[in-house]
Protein backbone atom coordinates (compact mmCIF):
# COMPACT_ATOMS: atom_id res chain seq x y z
CA UNK A 1 0.00 0.00 0.00
CA UNK A 2 2.73 2.18 1.21
CA UNK A 3 4.83 1.67 -1.80
CA UNK A 4 1.90 1.92 -4.47
CA UNK A 5 1.23 5.54 -2.79
CA UNK A 6 4.63 6.01 -3.77
CA UNK A 7 4.62 5.62 -7.05
CA UNK A 8 1.59 7.29 -7.79
CA UNK A 9 3.06 10.18 -6.14
CA UNK A 10 6.14 10.04 -8.17
CA UNK A 11 4.18 9.32 -11.22
CA UNK A 12 1.98 12.88 -10.60
CA UNK A 13 4.81 14.29 -9.83
CA UNK A 14 6.17 13.42 -13.16
CA UNK A 15 3.43 14.19 -15.00
CA UNK A 16 3.52 17.57 -13.01
CA UNK A 17 7.09 18.37 -14.57
CA UNK A 18 6.71 17.32 -17.97
CA UNK A 19 3.25 19.95 -18.18
CA UNK A 20 5.52 22.76 -16.58
CA UNK A 21 8.09 21.78 -19.14
CA UNK A 22 5.88 21.26 -22.21
CA UNK A 23 3.89 24.81 -21.28
CA UNK A 24 7.23 26.72 -20.74
CA UNK A 25 8.44 25.28 -24.48
CA UNK A 26 5.10 27.72 -25.41
CA UNK A 27 5.79 30.81 -23.74
CA UNK A 28 7.32 33.51 -23.80
CA UNK A 29 10.12 33.85 -21.20
CA UNK A 30 9.60 36.35 -18.81
CA UNK A 31 11.77 39.93 -20.01
CA UNK A 32 15.70 38.99 -18.60
CA UNK A 33 17.10 41.19 -15.86
CA UNK A 34 20.07 42.13 -18.77
CA UNK A 35 17.29 43.86 -20.98
CA UNK A 36 16.42 46.30 -17.75
CA UNK A 37 19.79 47.23 -18.20
CA UNK A 38 20.20 47.76 -21.51
CA UNK A 39 17.09 49.95 -21.73
CA UNK A 40 18.26 52.35 -18.94
CA UNK A 41 21.19 52.94 -21.11
CA UNK A 42 19.48 53.10 -24.83
CA UNK A 43 18.11 56.01 -26.08
CA UNK A 44 15.12 54.70 -27.88
CA UNK A 45 13.93 51.26 -26.86
CA UNK A 46 11.14 49.40 -28.52
CA UNK A 47 9.42 46.43 -26.84
CA UNK A 48 7.02 44.00 -28.29
CA UNK A 49 5.70 41.26 -26.40
CA UNK A 50 2.60 39.35 -27.73
CA UNK A 51 1.67 36.02 -26.62
CA UNK A 52 -0.47 33.72 -28.35
CA UNK A 53 -3.86 34.96 -27.49
CA UNK A 54 -2.70 38.68 -28.07
CA UNK A 55 -1.84 37.49 -31.62
CA UNK A 56 -4.82 35.75 -32.59
CA UNK A 57 -6.97 39.04 -30.95
CA UNK A 58 -4.26 41.29 -33.08
CA UNK A 59 -5.20 38.72 -36.21
CA UNK A 60 -9.11 39.80 -35.93
CA UNK A 61 -8.29 43.68 -36.85
CA UNK A 62 -6.00 42.70 -39.48
CA UNK A 63 -6.58 42.77 -43.42
CA UNK A 64 -10.46 43.15 -42.34
CA UNK A 65 -10.98 45.41 -45.46
CA UNK A 66 -9.53 44.91 -48.92
CA UNK A 67 -8.79 48.00 -48.84
CA UNK A 68 -6.17 47.60 -46.32
CA UNK A 69 -2.68 46.98 -47.85
CA UNK A 70 -0.84 44.00 -49.16
CA UNK A 71 1.83 44.37 -45.47
CA UNK A 72 -1.53 43.31 -43.21
CA UNK A 73 -2.92 40.64 -45.31
CA UNK A 74 0.96 38.67 -45.44
CA UNK A 75 1.38 39.80 -41.62
CA UNK A 76 -2.16 38.27 -40.60
CA UNK A 77 -0.97 34.99 -42.32
CA UNK A 78 2.31 34.71 -41.06
CA UNK A 79 1.19 35.19 -37.12
CA UNK A 80 -1.49 32.64 -37.96
CA UNK A 81 -0.27 29.60 -35.61
CA UNK A 82 2.65 31.35 -33.67
CA UNK A 83 2.63 31.19 -29.99
CA UNK A 84 4.73 34.20 -29.29
CA UNK A 85 6.88 37.15 -30.72
CA UNK A 86 9.12 38.70 -28.51
CA UNK A 87 11.18 41.68 -29.83
CA UNK A 88 13.46 44.37 -28.25
CA UNK A 89 14.85 46.43 -29.86
CA UNK A 90 17.67 49.37 -28.09
CA UNK A 91 19.03 52.23 -30.07
CA UNK A 92 22.11 54.02 -28.32
CA UNK A 93 23.46 57.21 -28.56
CA UNK A 94 27.45 55.56 -28.40
CA UNK A 95 28.60 53.11 -29.95
CA UNK A 96 29.22 49.83 -27.99
CA UNK A 97 27.13 50.54 -24.75
CA UNK A 98 26.74 47.06 -24.11
CA UNK A 99 29.02 43.90 -23.23
CA UNK A 100 29.91 40.94 -24.75
CA UNK A 101 28.40 39.54 -21.44
CA UNK A 102 25.29 40.85 -21.87
CA UNK A 103 24.74 39.76 -25.34
CA UNK A 104 26.14 35.84 -24.37
CA UNK A 105 23.90 36.33 -20.84
CA UNK A 106 20.69 37.30 -23.33
CA UNK A 107 21.62 34.46 -25.72
CA UNK A 108 21.87 32.20 -23.14
CA UNK A 109 18.57 33.06 -21.25
CA UNK A 110 16.62 32.28 -24.76
CA UNK A 111 18.20 29.84 -25.99
CA UNK A 112 17.79 26.51 -24.61
CA UNK A 113 18.71 23.12 -25.06
CA UNK A 114 16.03 22.76 -27.86
CA UNK A 115 17.42 25.54 -30.09
CA UNK A 116 20.15 25.02 -32.53
CA UNK A 117 22.33 27.25 -33.75
CA UNK A 118 22.42 28.23 -37.21
CA UNK A 119 24.50 31.63 -37.81
CA UNK A 120 27.04 32.99 -35.54
CA UNK A 121 29.11 35.94 -36.89
CA UNK A 122 32.12 37.87 -34.70
CA UNK A 123 34.86 39.76 -35.44
CA UNK A 124 37.88 39.63 -33.68
CA UNK A 125 37.82 42.43 -31.12
CA UNK A 126 35.22 43.99 -31.80
CA UNK A 127 31.88 43.89 -29.68
CA UNK A 128 28.76 43.20 -32.32
CA UNK A 129 28.11 40.00 -34.18
CA UNK A 130 24.79 38.24 -35.36
CA UNK A 131 23.54 35.09 -33.72
CA UNK A 132 20.50 33.02 -35.34
CA UNK A 133 19.07 30.07 -33.66
CA UNK A 134 16.02 27.54 -34.85
CA UNK A 135 14.38 25.38 -32.55
CA UNK A 136 13.86 22.61 -35.05
CA UNK A 137 10.97 19.70 -33.75
CA UNK A 138 10.71 16.79 -35.77
CA UNK A 139 11.86 19.19 -38.79
CA UNK A 140 9.91 21.68 -38.35
CA UNK A 141 10.75 25.04 -37.81
CA UNK A 142 8.91 25.84 -34.48
CA UNK A 143 11.17 28.85 -32.79
CA UNK A 144 13.26 31.68 -34.62
CA UNK A 145 15.78 33.62 -32.51
CA UNK A 146 18.01 36.67 -33.83
CA UNK A 147 20.77 38.55 -31.86
CA UNK A 148 21.63 41.33 -33.70
CA UNK A 149 24.13 43.91 -32.02
CA UNK A 150 25.21 46.12 -34.14
CA UNK A 151 27.50 49.39 -32.85
CA UNK A 152 24.32 51.55 -31.91
CA UNK A 153 21.74 49.24 -32.37
CA UNK A 154 20.95 45.54 -30.46
CA UNK A 155 17.79 43.70 -31.92
CA UNK A 156 16.96 40.50 -30.16
CA UNK A 157 13.66 38.82 -32.02
CA UNK A 158 11.86 35.37 -30.70
CA UNK A 159 9.32 34.34 -32.45
CA UNK A 160 7.11 30.98 -31.18
CA UNK A 161 5.67 28.57 -33.44
CA UNK A 162 5.54 26.81 -36.33
CA UNK A 163 7.46 29.06 -38.58
CA UNK A 164 6.53 28.71 -42.15
CA UNK A 165 9.67 29.72 -44.24
CA UNK A 166 7.40 30.67 -47.69
CA UNK A 167 5.28 33.51 -45.54
CA UNK A 168 8.41 34.70 -44.10
CA UNK A 169 9.65 35.10 -47.98
CA UNK A 170 6.47 36.76 -48.73
CA UNK A 171 7.29 39.22 -46.48
CA UNK A 172 10.56 39.93 -48.28
CA UNK A 173 10.77 43.32 -49.76
CA UNK A 174 7.74 44.79 -47.47
CA UNK A 175 9.32 44.36 -44.28
CA UNK A 176 12.71 44.19 -45.65
CA UNK A 177 13.32 40.58 -45.31
CA UNK A 178 15.63 39.44 -48.30
CA UNK A 179 14.94 36.99 -49.75
CA UNK A 180 18.50 34.89 -49.73
CA UNK A 181 18.10 35.30 -45.74
CA UNK A 182 14.74 33.19 -46.52
CA UNK A 183 16.52 30.75 -48.67
CA UNK A 184 19.61 30.35 -45.89
CA UNK A 185 16.96 29.36 -43.45
CA UNK A 186 15.15 27.02 -45.64
CA UNK A 187 18.25 25.29 -46.44
CA UNK A 188 19.36 25.04 -42.33
CA UNK A 189 15.73 23.63 -41.72
CA UNK A 190 16.17 21.22 -44.66
CA UNK A 191 19.92 19.80 -43.27
CA UNK A 192 18.36 19.77 -39.54
CA UNK A 193 15.37 17.84 -40.88
CA UNK A 194 17.79 15.15 -42.44
CA UNK B 1 -95.50 105.10 -3.47
CA UNK B 2 -97.39 102.32 -5.10
CA UNK B 3 -93.92 101.73 -6.80
CA UNK B 4 -92.51 101.34 -3.16
CA UNK B 5 -94.88 98.72 -2.12
CA UNK B 6 -93.96 96.72 -5.28
CA UNK B 7 -90.24 96.86 -4.63
CA UNK B 8 -91.30 95.74 -1.13
CA UNK B 9 -93.41 92.93 -2.21
CA UNK B 10 -90.20 91.80 -4.82
CA UNK B 11 -88.17 92.37 -2.01
CA UNK B 12 -89.43 90.16 0.32
CA UNK B 13 -90.12 87.54 -2.51
CA UNK B 14 -85.96 87.78 -3.52
CA UNK B 15 -85.66 87.23 0.53
CA UNK B 16 -88.20 84.11 0.47
CA UNK B 17 -85.92 82.52 -2.33
CA UNK B 18 -82.83 83.26 -1.20
CA UNK B 19 -84.10 81.94 2.59
CA UNK B 20 -85.24 78.69 0.46
CA UNK B 21 -81.55 78.55 -1.56
CA UNK B 22 -79.82 79.03 1.26
CA UNK B 23 -81.23 76.89 3.72
CA UNK B 24 -79.42 73.68 5.15
CA UNK B 25 -80.42 70.58 3.10
CA UNK B 26 -79.24 67.16 2.94
CA UNK B 27 -76.72 65.84 0.84
CA UNK B 28 -78.35 63.20 -1.77
CA UNK B 29 -77.56 59.78 -0.66
CA UNK B 30 -74.10 58.45 -1.64
CA UNK B 31 -72.99 61.84 -2.99
CA UNK B 32 -70.03 61.84 -0.59
CA UNK B 33 -68.68 58.23 -1.34
CA UNK B 34 -69.67 59.27 -4.93
CA UNK B 35 -67.16 62.34 -4.66
CA UNK B 36 -64.54 60.23 -2.88
CA UNK B 37 -64.40 57.81 -4.54
CA UNK B 38 -64.08 59.71 -8.19
CA UNK B 39 -61.10 61.51 -6.09
CA UNK B 40 -59.55 58.48 -5.38
CA UNK B 41 -59.79 57.33 -8.87
CA UNK B 42 -58.65 60.67 -10.35
CA UNK B 43 -55.68 60.31 -7.62
CA UNK B 44 -55.08 56.65 -9.27
CA UNK B 45 -54.92 57.45 -12.81
CA UNK B 46 -52.86 60.12 -11.98
CA UNK B 47 -50.03 57.80 -9.84
CA UNK B 48 -51.03 55.17 -12.99
CA UNK B 49 -49.79 58.01 -15.46
CA UNK B 50 -46.70 59.04 -13.08
CA UNK B 51 -45.58 55.53 -12.36
CA UNK B 52 -45.74 54.42 -16.01
CA UNK B 53 -43.90 57.94 -16.99
CA UNK B 54 -41.48 57.04 -14.35
CA UNK B 55 -41.26 53.52 -15.71
CA UNK B 56 -40.80 54.89 -19.61
CA UNK B 57 -37.61 56.93 -18.04
CA UNK B 58 -36.39 54.05 -16.33
CA UNK B 59 -36.07 52.03 -19.68
CA UNK B 60 -34.78 54.77 -21.70
CA UNK B 61 -31.84 55.33 -19.09
CA UNK B 62 -31.21 51.51 -18.39
CA UNK B 63 -31.24 51.38 -22.52
CA UNK B 64 -28.70 54.38 -22.61
CA UNK B 65 -26.72 53.37 -19.83
CA UNK B 66 -26.53 49.70 -21.58
CA UNK B 67 -26.34 50.94 -25.29
CA UNK B 68 -23.33 53.00 -23.69
CA UNK B 69 -21.50 50.49 -21.61
CA UNK B 70 -22.03 47.99 -25.08
CA UNK B 71 -20.42 50.83 -27.29
CA UNK B 72 -18.18 51.50 -24.98
CA UNK B 73 -16.54 48.27 -24.56
CA UNK B 74 -16.96 47.42 -28.18
CA UNK B 75 -14.83 51.22 -29.34
CA UNK B 76 -12.38 49.55 -26.11
CA UNK B 77 -11.88 46.61 -28.05
CA UNK B 78 -10.98 48.39 -31.23
CA UNK B 79 -8.87 50.50 -29.76
CA UNK B 80 -7.14 47.18 -27.73
CA UNK B 81 -7.12 45.37 -31.53
CA UNK B 82 -5.63 48.16 -33.44
CA UNK B 83 -2.68 48.87 -30.60
CA UNK B 84 -1.86 44.80 -31.14
CA UNK B 85 -2.26 45.31 -34.82
CA UNK B 86 0.29 47.75 -34.35
CA UNK B 87 2.63 46.29 -32.08
CA UNK B 88 2.65 42.89 -34.65
CA UNK B 89 3.27 45.23 -37.63
CA UNK B 90 6.08 47.19 -35.46
CA UNK B 91 7.46 43.68 -34.51
CA UNK B 92 7.63 42.60 -37.92
CA UNK B 93 9.11 45.51 -39.48
CA UNK B 94 12.02 45.28 -36.77
CA UNK B 95 12.53 41.33 -37.13
CA UNK B 96 12.65 42.74 -40.94
CA UNK B 97 15.32 45.14 -40.14
CA UNK B 98 17.46 42.72 -38.09
CA UNK B 99 16.81 39.50 -40.68
CA UNK B 100 17.96 42.46 -43.67
CA UNK B 101 21.20 43.37 -41.03
CA UNK B 102 21.90 39.66 -40.87
CA UNK B 103 22.08 38.81 -44.25
CA UNK B 104 24.23 42.03 -44.79
CA UNK B 105 26.33 41.33 -42.61
CA UNK B 106 26.97 37.70 -44.30
CA UNK B 107 27.01 38.62 -47.67
CA UNK B 108 30.27 41.40 -46.51
CA UNK B 109 31.52 37.43 -44.87
CA UNK B 110 31.03 35.81 -48.10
Amino acid sequence: MKRAMVWASMLALGVGISTVAARAQDELPPPSPIEKTLAERAEHVTEVTLDKNMLAFAGKFMNKDKDDDKDEKEAKEMIQGLRGVYVRDYEFDKDNEYSAEELEGLRKYITTSDWSPMVHERTKGAKEGTDVYLKMINGQVQGLFVLDAEPRELSLVLILGPIDMDKIGALSGNFGIPKQAVKDVKKAQKEAGK
Amino acid sequence: MEHNELNEQELQEFERKLRTAMSRRAAPLGLKTRVLAQAHERRQGQRRRWWMIERIAATVLLAAAVGGFVEYRHLEEVRKGEAAKEQVLTALRITGRTMGRVQERLSEDR
